[in-house]
């Protein structure tokens, strides 16, 4: 089992419902090959650099999967045979992404654990200052106290 | 920033060497590859304005030895383009009006 990506771009002409059902019929198809559909990222209406069957904008649709090597041959029959899709790119991620993303990844659980490091700093210093007025009225109290005694 | 590779071909070069250079007006740009300066692991074909960077008017790559770039990135880089291209994000031609 290998990550994969596939990018196709659909007819941005077609109406919300067909390209839901469309961008559906792609999952289920993943789904039923003993396919893990990761996550499906939709880019939406794009301009295209060039005309593509005299078209000048296209949907743009991203699916990672995790799949065996049958995938692709599974997908280019399927993009083939439908006359919906434009244009469609499959691809296996190479180390350089898995690292790439391993990396970015470790950034961002960092820069997390920062941000909760400095709340947690904040938190410690409000509690301080609570118990010091604590202490200023305690002295206070004790100040009326006194008066009163040399009253 | 130069990277300490080029330091040592400018050093190695001779005195006499620099001197024509001066006398010739050869203006000579330091060869630095982008992406091993900014520590990039992968170039992504779907950021297509960092790709454009890299390409001609025409919408031709770039060599090497005019962007800089090492062969390692070189070759990932020439891989994105035609990977972009393919999704129409970047032009195979673009056409420069007269
Ligand atoms: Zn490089």
């Amino acid at each position: 089992m290998a990550l994969y990506e596939t990018i196709f771009i659909l007819d941005s002409l077609l109406p919300p419902e067909e390209i839901d059902k469309q961008v559906d019929r792609v999952k289920e198809l993943l789904e039923t090959n003993n396919c893990k559909v990761i996550e499906i990222d939709r880019w939406g209406k794009r301009r295209l650099a060039y005309e593509i069957q005299k078209k000048q904008y296209g949907y743009y649709v991203v699916i990672e999967f995790d799949s065996d090597g049958t995938a692709p041959q599974l997908l280019s029959n399927e993009f083939n045979y439908n006359d919906k899709v434009l244009r469609y790119m499959t691809y296996r991620f190479n180390k350089n992404i898995i690292k790439d993303r391993a990396k970015s990844e470790l950034k961002a659980a960092k820069e997390t654990k920062e941000l909760e490091e400095k709340i947690d700093e904040k938190e410690a210093k409000v509690e301080p200052v609570i118990e010091a007025k604590k202490v200023e009225t305690a002295e206070e109290g004790k100040e009326t106290e006194n008066e009163k005694t040399n009253e | 920033m130069k990277r300490p590779m080029n330091k040592n071909t400018r050093n190695g070069r001779n005195a006499l060497n620099k001197q024509m250079d001066k006398k010739n007006f050869k203006i000579r740009r330091k060869r630095v590859c982008r992406f091993c300066t900014s520590n990039d692991i992968y170039i992504d074909f779907k950021n297509e304005k960092r790709l454009v960077r890299f390409l001609t008017e025409q919408g031709k790559i770039i060599p090497r030895r005019t962007s800089g770039n090492c062969a390692k990135h070189q070759r990932q880089l020439a891989l994105a383009i035609k990977r972009a291209r393919h999704l129409a994000l970047i032009p195979y031609v673009a056409d420069i009006a007269r």
